[in-house]
């Protein structure tokens, strides 16, 4: 398992690669530590989620890219 | 002594024809678990006010009943109150007292919800749920209804109570003289500061029987009225006014709501008032003659203190307040008081005015605490064995109250006494547990919007 990120700090346009391997850029933090709302930039177990904004579970993000 | 169920509220433990109530209605835990379901799940209650949510996203933590709720203002404005406590596995998902939130996040497992209920983002809703949890069936308890009303905030969790305003009736013009600006113009009001909430060990109903219109208990205050905390220095208020009016205690027996207004004579000159400071002395006399000449017969009336029923009280003047007596079970209140102004008001008024109501009310101002020592000891002195075999008495005024009450040309709308040479009346007490009786008695809506029935029963005639 890989160090647990503080999401709270994310700020919008942060990258950040999650768990599943997907990249995705953040949109919004409501800062609540548990979720960001982030834009999928590529997916490889599911590319039809590119393009689509979702709200991403804290435990899903496992590196803050940029 | 053991309550079987409901043996009959009247006239065994509150007989309003004898003006004798039993204590046990204030320490019996059995009647408490009761009152939960009977009083607080189906009445109307005050839940918070506008001006404490005034953006989108904005939310501040309130109480109905024993319960945690949520006020708060969704992305598109609209006004929102829900049960604070998460549809997974219960945690209370807001904890703090008021803030600002995109989404409300419950720190137990992650379910967030948006601030308009919906259940929005839940942890693993792929993997562990397959997708398949139906979120639109998971969002946030919502109240059944919900009125704004000139900036105050009411909701009731039973879907069969009657319309908010149908549940004030003609009540609704003196809590106006609390939500109305000093002017007598529509609403405008705001909170001033935060809210106050303490606890005090007494039964909810000691308050609510307080300020529903307890006259008699003045002499409890006599230190503050020698101290002179008023806002022209003497008594702790500005009575000139009061003492040339009529004096009423006004109830409205099919409602349970009261109040002791103060009617004054036709074309009197309001006198001086708030004289420790010339700026807010000259800004009250102007609203008040503007009141006056916009509202007719009811800018002569001056409402000091009434109860909505069954738990909020409100001051119209000195101090101007809201008041809820949420019951943290039978044996305990947690007091809320806020404290409202007129948002246009000068600073400079609305300093003075937090001065003085702070040295009046709350759980450090001077008069609240005379009341507070009164329902704290007579709470727990009534609990004893012994004790709550004695019934209480609540005879003052019996058979005076006049259903036609009038005065210099305005007749007063409810049931009224009139305590000017009377002094004091126990009328609104009665009231007060008239209606209390009711709701614990009455297994519907149906048995408590007595007003239809009668309106029926005129049309049928
Ligand atoms: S209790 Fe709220 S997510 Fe489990
Ligand atoms: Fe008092």
């Amino acid at each position: 398992m890989s160090e647990p990120v503080n999401i709270r700090q994310i700020a919008p346009g942060t990258k950040i690669a999650l768990v599943d391997g997907a990249l995705a850029e953040v949109v919004s933090n409501p800062a609540d530590g548990v979720w960001v709302f982030a834009r999928y930039l590529s997916s490889p177990g599911d590319p039809s989620r590119v393009g689509g904004e979702e709200m991403i579970f804290a435990q899903d993000i496992v590196e803050i890219r940029e | 002594m053991a309550t079987t169920r409901i043996q009959g509220y009247r006239p065994g433990l509150v007989d309003v024809a004898t003006g004798q109530i039993s204590r046990e209605i204030f320490v019996n835990d059995e009647i408490y678990q009761d009152e939960l379901e009977r009083v607080f799940a189906r009445a109307w209650l005050f839940v918070g006010h506008e001006s404490q949510i005034p953006s989108p996203g904005d939310f501040f933590v309130s109480s109905m009943g024993e319960e945690s709720v949520i006020l708060c203002r969704d992305r598109v404005g609209k006004v929102h109150v829900f049960l604070n406590s998460c549809r997974h596995r219960g945690m209370k998902v807001c904890r703090y007292d008021e803030g600002n939130a995109a989404v409300l996040t419950c720190p137990y497992h992650g379910w967030s919800y948006s601030t308009d209920g919906r259940l929005v983002g839940v942890p693993y809703f792929r993997e562990a749920y397959h997708s398949t949890l139906d979120r639109s069936a998971w969002g946030l308890v919502e109240v059944a209804q919900l009125c704004l009303y000139k900036s105050s905030v009411w909701a009731t969790w039973d879907p069969a109570a009657p319309p908010f305003l149908e549940y004030l009736g003609d009540f609704l013009p003196y809590i106006d003289l609390t939500l109305d600006a000093w002017d007598g113009s529509d609403g405008g009001t705001e909170i001033l500061c935060g809210i106050q909430k303490w606890r005090v060990p007494c039964n909810w109903k000691f308050p609510a029987e307080n300020f529903s219109g307890d006259s008699y208990h003045n002499i409890s205050h006599r230190s503050v009225d020698l101290v002179g905390i008023g806002p022209s220095g003497s008594g702790r208020r500005d009575m000139p006014e009061l003492n040339m009016a009529r004096k009423l205690h006004i109830a409205f027996p099919e409602r349970g709501h009261q109040t002791t207004s103060y009617l004054l004579p036709k074309e009197a000159a309001p006198p001086p008032a708030y004289q420790h400071s010339s700026v807010v002395s000259d800004y009250f006399r102007e609203c008040e003659e503007a009141r006056r000449k916009k509202q007719g017969d009811w800018g002569r009336m001056i409402a000091l203190v009434g109860e909505v029923f069954p738990n909020t009280a409100f001051l119209a003047r000195q101090p101007r307040t809201l008041a809820a007596w949420h019951p943290r079970g039978a044996h305990e209140t947690e007091i809320w008081r806020c404290f409202l102004v007129d948002k246009s008001a000068p600073a400079e008024v609305k300093d003075f005015l937090r001065d003085y109501y702070i040295r009046y009310s709350g759980p450090g101002g001077m008069t609240e605490q005379d009341d507070m020592e009164n329902w704290n000891y007579a709470h727990a002195a009534s609990r004893g064995t012994i004790a709550r075999r004695y019934p209480y008495s609540y005879e003052q005024g019996m058979g005076t109250a006049v259903d036609n009450y009038e005065w210099e040309g305005f007749r007063v709308p409810g049931t009224v006494c009139d305590l000017t040479q009377a002094k004091s009346s126990e009328h609104n007490l009665r009231n007060l547990y008239r209606r209390w009786a009711e709701f614990m008695e009455a297994e519907s809506w149906d048995e408590l919007t007595i007003w239809r029935r009668q309106r029926q029963a005129e049309a049928a005639e």
